[in-house]
């Protein structure tokens, strides 16, 4: 248990250490995802408008221009895929790393470390989209911003452990690529991303309760929204990140020589 | 001291068997190592009780058929696998030159492409923008070198990659059949290289078919079949 630990911290503090070739990496792929567009990134901002925009336009019937809505779609839609592509996309990072991991020494973090990266600069095209919606709705910008940037930002500390832990469940469980991925796809309904839930019983009400994802989108939009600091939410999100972080220092200490040989 | 060491090491590949319907029939091959069966899974044992030692100076020759184990031990030197039983220790810095193109993005353009790997192999900045223009020369690719990678030739990669993987001067540098892609005059230059840096106590491993490249540039040689250590003069 000690050995497995010090081996995660030397995989990790050996890739701080490499930091530069992350960032490095991460700066290419987005480059190469988009490298023959000529939006380029921009084309993840007019997705985000777009899947907004159309949740607003189906769901907002009667009052179509209720601003409290359209924050809740904005911010659910901003927290929720940033959580699917970075849960998507670790399930396969190791086979998709697979030629890197089987030439260079690389610390298996630094890979890690490269898709957090790139989710995060990802979002950050979702995210002006979505501050600029909130501004368009009429949110003021505030001092309940910052009780949200605190959402976010444990969020953000949860990534890196939950790709390990992902890209871990990918490379031990290759047929776990399809069920994450169908999941994640059925996981939007089954999270409070664009229905609000206010009291119901039955499937919604678990649905509600008994989601991680729920708190981790409420974290960052209960203050804006609700004007409220969210405690619970943030609470929980907290637990998570910490049993979410636990697990992924396990499997990195002691798996980490076997990728290797299972990609 | 540069030096590796290496006692009864072994290594064996575990692969997991698919579910089939087709019969199970096998054929003995005179390739490869021993593929045999543990529980539910397949394992072949690519290295078998591999020991030998080297020191400053050393360069290595790897040779054997198809399948003896080559690759498989020079990643267990440069630490890729970690092996199944034994003992290695190893000091000094190791580079190492696989597939050519490990490592390399055909999209970025030669002089990036030189950037990256400097960062996975751990060099500073600094240290790259010291070394690239020496490495442009060496590999000799003039103006191609703001192309992107996946407008190379073959022998255009390799010496990009050798160029790169030398220009820091590794105290160990392990190579694996990258040459051959070389032309004549790229060899030479290649060869000269290795000479220096064996010179400066450095030490080579060397895997290839070619004989006589084995003959001009190594002062030892090692014979693996099917995983095991046959010979070593
Ligand atoms: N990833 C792998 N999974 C399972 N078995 C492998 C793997 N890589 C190599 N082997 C097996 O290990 C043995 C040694 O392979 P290795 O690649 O080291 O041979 P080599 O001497 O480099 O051969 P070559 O001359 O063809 O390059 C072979 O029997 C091969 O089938
Ligand atoms: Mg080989």
């Amino acid at each position: 248990m000690i050995a497995a630990l010090n081996g995660a911290f030397d995989d990790i503090s050996k890739a701080v250490r490499l930091h530069r070739v992350w960032v490095a990496l991460a700066h290419e792929d987005i480059g190469d995802q988009h490298r023959r567009t000529t939006l380029g990134p921009l084309w993840m901002l007019v997705n985000y408008f777009a899947f907004v925009g159309t949740f607003v336009f189906v769901f907002v019937t009667k009052d179509a221009s209720d601003p409290s809505y359209i924050a809740y779609v904005a911010i659910g839609m901003l927290v929720w895929f940033y959580l699917t592509e970075t849960i998507t996309m670790s399930v396969s990072l190791f086979q998709r790393e697979a030629s890197f991991i089987q030439g260079t020494t690389l610390p298996l973090f630094v890979y890690v470390m490269r898709l957090t990266m790139q989710c995060i600069i990802r979002a950050g095209y979702s995210l002006a989209g979505c501050v600029l919606i909130l501004l368009l709705a009429g949110y003021g910008i505030n001092s309940n911003w910052l009780l949200s940037l605190l959402g976010l930002l444990l969020i953000v500390v949860a990534t890196p452990a939950l790709v390990t832990v992902f890209a871990f469940l990918g490379a031990f469980f290759p047929d776990s690529e399809f069920i994450v991925g169908n999941l994640m796809r059925v996981g939007m309904f089954l999270t409070p991303v664009f229905w609000v839930y206010s009291g119901q019983e039955g499937v919604q009400k678990y649905a509600y309760h008994w989601n991680p994802f729920t708190y981790f989108l409420e974290g960052v939009r209960e203050p804006i929204t609700a004007g409220i600091f969210p405690t619970h939410a943030l609470t929980v999100t907290g637990y998570v990140c910490l049993g979410v972080w636990a697990l992924a220092l396990l499997l990195l200490g002691l798996y980490r020589k076997r990728i290797v040989f299972l990609i | 001291m540069t030096s590796i060491k290496l006692n009864n090491v072994s290594l064996v590949y575990r692969l997991f068997e698919k579910l089939t319907l087709s019969a199970p029939g096998r054929r003995r091959s005179a390739l490869g190592g021993n593929i045999s069966k543990s529980g539910t899974k397949q394992v072949v044992q690519a290295l078998d009780d591999v020991s030998f030692e080297l020191k400053a100076g050393d360069r290595l020759g790897l040779v054997g058929p198809n399948g003896a184990g080559k690759t498989t031990l020079l990643k267990v030197l440069y630490g890729i696998y970690q092996p199944s039983g034994g003992t290695i220790s190893i000091a000094g810095k190791v580079d190492a030159l696989f597939n050519i193109s490990i490592g390399f993005r055909p999209e970025a353009t030669g002089r990036r492409n030189i950037v990256l790997r400097g960062l996975i192999s751990g060099w500073t900045l600094a240290e790259i923008e010291e070394k690239m223009e020496e490495i442009i020369d060496f590999s000799e690719l003039g103006d191609f070198i703001d192309l992107p990678f996946k407008a190379y030739s073959q022998g255009m990669a390799a010496r990009l990659a050798f160029a790169a993987a030398t220009a820091l001067e590794p105290e160990i540098l392990l190579m694996d059949e990258w040459i051959g892609a070389g032309d004549a005059s790229f060899q030479e230059k290649a060869k000269r290289r290795m000479d220096e840096l064996a010179e400066k106590a450095g030490i080579i491993v060397l895997a290839s078919h070619d004989e006589s490249l084995i003959q001009r540039v190594c002062t030892k040689k090692m014979t693996l079949r099917a995983g095991r250590v046959e010979s070593l003069t």
